[in-house]
């Protein structure tokens, strides 16, 4: 398994396409929102610390998404049939390919709290730090399986507009952009329950001198349960579907 | 124990008739052997049933005595389907190096790339090779395990003379090693001259399966040749007693049959002997006699 890990990093190492695009997206809105006055409705200073984390998880819900649905093309091309000719097991594969996925979601995490340091002077205790990193970053795995799900459930023509409708509606609506607060009321009602808002405000409560609250922990837990039976169920269709060798 | 056992298998796709009807197979280790069949016999379709990749309708497949599954999971089985299965951005050592790690008793990575004569293009990504260097590749990856069973599907299909010829001799070289080798093709020379044995598929069914010669002998097939006459009003030729096939090529009408004695009485009768030729037929012909394939050479 950690064979398949190294070989998907170092195809990845080859796109660096994908993680520019996960980095700068972000980063261009981050200084975007944090230097428009009034636009996030937020003093200056909360919109520095309160984009930064809404960034970051934009940027890691993008590669996570965007790479653990690619496995639609190593299905189109055969090459996970060829994988289940060897000896790994088709469920080493999937695994594989969700820690790889996980690997790429630290990137815009990382870049955007450095950026967020250095552009606009964001200053958080140790302790916090500590916090929102790992919350950041393993806080994003149900947007992996959703990413597989989609990978093993999408042809290879859908996946794209599926993946940026996904992307896009559930990062704006649950707050990614914007904070809720400046949204339309229904909006925002609707955003609350999504997991791109449960995921950001565990991040969002650390930051701003609280922790994470039930009902964060017990969202994203849901939605965590439903992406992977989603993940499971494409999964399974794909393993037992075989087109011609 | 039998490397490869096939007892009565069966598989209809969605939607179709069967396309593998009741074929039994024992392959014994050590054994080079040819499926040979036309476009839509049912090779592809019994290598996927062979490889676990499908469920057989009706009947067993047993690799090595045992299921599929196992086989599969050993390492004992390699295989290289007919297209695709290379995935972008992956260079060539990438690729190697990842099996290389997979298989519990691989060959070095080195090893693999000399056999698959692929000096010198382990830095490439497979982008970047020809068709002929990827299909390479794909041997490369279905040997590195070193199995004990190799199933190729169509292996040298969309290479040209010279690369197909250079594959032939990467594929006997493994196979001078003792292992055992299946492999499909269309191309009849490609059995005569690389397997020990072949087997002849047609519409999903096993017709013939022997030695080149055995097949062969299997119908004394000859070809009756006479000359078309210039007004183009002859026909008639394919219900001539013993012919299975008809074809027409520089001015001559070229019968392939089973009977070449009836043919040409019939033929006189007919008052359609002009220039008359009788010589004995190739693999080919014993092929078209053997398929019932009417549509010429």
């Amino acid at each position: 398994m950690f064979a398949y890990v190294r070989l998907e990093l170092r195809r990845l190492g080859r796109t660096p396409g994908l993680l520019i695009f996960v980095v700068l997206m972000p980063l261009l809105n981050y200084l975007l929102f944090t230097n428009l006055h009034g636009l996030t409705g937020q003093d200056k200073d909360v919109a520095a610390t309160y984009t930064m984390v809404s960034m970051a998880g934009y940027g890691a819900i993008g590669a996570l998404l965007n790479y653990a649905s690619g496995v639609v093309v190593d299905r189109s091309i055969g090459w996970m049939r060829q994988l289940r000719l060897t000896p790994l097991s088709p469920v080493r594969v999937v695994v594989g390919k969700g820690l790889t996925a996980m690997a790429t979601a630290i990137v815009p995490v990382v870049a955007l709290c450095a950026a967020a340091v250095a552009v606009n002077g964001v200053r958080l205790g140790a302790g916090q730090w500590l916090a929102i990193v790992p919350l950041l970053w393993f806080g994003s795995l149900p947007f992996a399986l959703l990413g597989l799900g989609m990978g093993y459930l999408a042809t290879a023509q859908t996946v794209q507009p599926l993946n940026l409708l996904v992307y896009l509606g559930m990062s704006i609506v649950g707050g990614l952009w914007l904070p809720l607060d400046v949204m339309p009321g229904w909006v925002a009602a609707v955003g609350r329950w999504l997991p791109t808002h449960a995921y950001a405000d565990m991040s969002w409560q650390v930051a701003f001198g609280g922790a994470p609250t039930g009902t964060d922990v017990l969202t994203l837990t849901a939605w965590l349960v439903a992406f992977t039976a989603l993940a499971v169920a494409g999964f399974r269709r794909s393993v037992r579907s075989t087109a011609g060798l | 124990m039998s490397t490869v056992e096939l007892d009565r298998v069966s598989y209809a796709y969605r939607g179709g008739g069967l396309a593998v009807r009741d074929v039994s197979l024992r392959i014994e280790a050590g054994e080079v052997v040819a499926m040979l069949g036309p476009n839509g016999a049912g090779k592809s379709t019994t290598l996927l049933l062979l490889l676990g990749m499908l469920p057989p309708r009706t009947g067993t497949a047993k690799l090595f005595g045992g299921p599929v599954a196992r086989a599969v999971a050993d390492g004992r089985v390699g295989a290289m389907p007919q297209a695709g299965g290379v995935p972008p951005r992956s260079s060539v050592r990438d690729l190697l190096e990842f099996l290389h790690a997979v298989y519990p008793r691989p060959m070095p990575v080195a090893e693999a790339i000399a056999l698959a004569d692929l000096d010198g293009l382990a830095g490439r990504t497979v982008e970047r090779l020809s068709g002929g260097q990827q299909q390479r590749l794909r041997f490369a990856m279905a040997v590195i395990g070193r199995p004990d069973l190799l199933i190729l599907d169509e292996p040298t299909a969309a290479l040209d003379v010279q690369s197909r010829r250079a594959f032939w001799a990467s594929i006997r070289g493994y196979a001078a090693k003792g292992r055992t080798i299946l492999f499909s093709t269309h191309y009849l020379e490609e059995a005569d001259d690389n397997a020990d044995r072949i087997v002849v598929l047609d519409r999903g069914r096993v017709i013939a399966d022997g030695t080149a010669t055995s097949v062969k002998r299997m119908v004394a097939v000859r070809t009756v040749s006479v000359a078309e006459r210039e007004d183009g009003q002859d026909g008639g030729f394919e219900r001539l007693p013993g012919v299975v096939a008809v074809a027409r090529r520089d001015g001559r009408v070229v019968l392939t049959t089973t009977d070449s004695d009836a043919t040409v009485l019939a033929l006189a009768a007919a008052g359609l002997l002009r220039d008359l030729e009788v010589v004995g037929a190739g693999l080919e012909d014993a092929f078209l006699t053997l398929t019932g394939n009417r549509s010429g050479v």
